[in-house]
């Protein structure tokens, strides 16, 4: 059955809505595939529309998320094609863009990643961290440390596995490098890779200001490798080459020993991410069996931020 | 004393359940992952029944938390912690540790 907002829906794009269907995942905002008619031709489309649940106050608003995609797509990311920000459709705030074909499940992507997918992942990220950050002036400022901490007290458990992370991490961290646009959750499942690598990148509810270095090393976190641990980058591949391609190409020198750094900060980020979803289902925000466990899976992520902490001693 | 089942032998026969009658039956992707996540939390709980709890208090995390985060780190912080996390995964998720050689 389509939704009541089919109609609509078909009336502002020009068409007619044929079939719009409600993909899974997404807590805080929905995703419809929708086949819109218009003429002869149908075209394929993803809808993002908020969902009933609280708003995760640390990601962009719709609107802000489909400017995020103009701008990435003005700078030449590949992105799927923003189609045009709808404000209210059936009383809650969505968007439409294109929607691509290929794979977005990290266990099938590492299974048999294509060769050409670490290179393309750091000439991506390169064109990502070029976008002009004035044409997108509501962007949050990174402050991964502090805004950690602030998560880690609303958890209200004692995490002193989770807290070293974070103070060895800040006492390495670089200061002052230039902040860029960063995607923010720069990772296998959030990009769609098609059997010639990289297609595109998804996902930009968590763009922000931040140090380039931060998205850089996101992929490597160990729980982002979908099981192919030995390979370092999001199981997919090696991370010389592709830190390499990186720093050729713009210019930047960061080290291999940095990106441990925030390779460390990004096992201590997902523990707490694991432990904040978690709450969703214990203060009844949501209750799914799912985010229970989430809170028992956070000491994984300790356990290999311990580990990195001694073999980087 | 209770009367049997006990709560592990209760566990068990939920865990029986799910696995030989719910999840075979199970057609749609979304459901078979979400049973598999609900054997898998069951499975926790039974492993935490099981063993005798020796993990550190409340109180004593918490002292070494808010020591660690004022960065004031000792020399044997890291083993201890390793041990302290190892002790949990024990009962999250044994198997976990064997990705570590």
């Amino acid at each position: 059955m389509k939704p009541s907002w089919a109609a609509e829906l078909g009336e502002r794009l020009g068409g007619e809505v044929e079939r719009a269907v409600l993909l899974p995942g997404g807590a805080s905002k929905e995703a419809w595939a929708v086949d819109l008619r218009a003429g002869e031709g149908t075209s394929a489309l993803l809808v993002r529309r908020a969902a009933g649940g609280v708003i995760h106050a640390d990601t962009l608003s719709l609107d802000h998320e489909f400017r995020v995609l103009e701008a990435a797509q003005a700078a030449g990311v590949s992105v799927p094609r923003p189609v045009t920000y709808l404000g209210e459709l059936g009383g809650r705030e969505a968007f439409a863009m294109e929607r691509v074909d290929g794979e977005t499940i990290g266990r099938r992507i590492v299974r048999d990643p294509p060769a050409a997918l670490p290179l393309q992942m750091a000439e991506e990220l390169v064109r990502i961290h070029a976008i002009p950050p004035e044409t997108l002036p509501f962007l949050p400022e990174a402050n991964t440390v502090a805004r950690m901490r602030e998560e880690l007290d609303s958890v209200n458990e004692p995490h002193p596995a989770i807290e070293l992370g974070l103070t060895w991490a800040d006492e390495r961290l670089p200061r002052g490098r230039e902040h860029v646009v960063c995607h923010g959750d720069w990772r296998i499942g959030n990009l769609v890779v098609t059997e010639a690598g990289l297609g595109h990148v998804l996902d930009w509810e968590f763009a922000r200001l931040g140090d380039p270095a931060e998205d850089l090393a996101w992929p490597l976190v160990r729980a982002w490798r979908f099981g192919a641990d030995d390979r370092r980058l999001g199981g997919v591949g090696e991370v010389e080459p592709y830190l390499e391609r990186y720093n050729e190409l713009t210019g930047r020198e960061i080290a291999l020993e940095e990106l441990a750094v925030w390779e460390v900060l990004g096992n201590a980020k997902w523990a707490v991410g694991a432990l904040t979803q978690s709450r969703r289902h214990l203060n009844g925000l949501e209750r799914s069996v799912e985010l229970a466990v989430l809170g028992r899976i956070a000491a994984e992520m300790e356990y290999e931020l311990l580990d990195l902490i001694e073999r980087a001693a | 004393m209770t009367d049997r089942p006990t709560a592990p032998e209760l566990l068990e026969a939920v865990t029986e359940f799910l696995a030989t009658e719910v999840l075979p039956t199970a057609s749609d992707h979304r459901f078979k992952f979400r049973t598999l996540v609900a054997l898998n939390a069951l499975g926790i709980a039974r492993r935490e029944i099981a063993s005798a709890d020796q993990s550190a208090s409340e109180e004593e995390l918490s002292e070494l938390a808010k020591r660690i985060r004022a960065g004031d780190i000792h020399g044997g912080d890291l083993d201890h912690l390793k041990e302290h996390v190892a002790a949990k995964l024990r009962i999250s998720n044994p198997g976990y540790l064997d990705r570590y050689p």
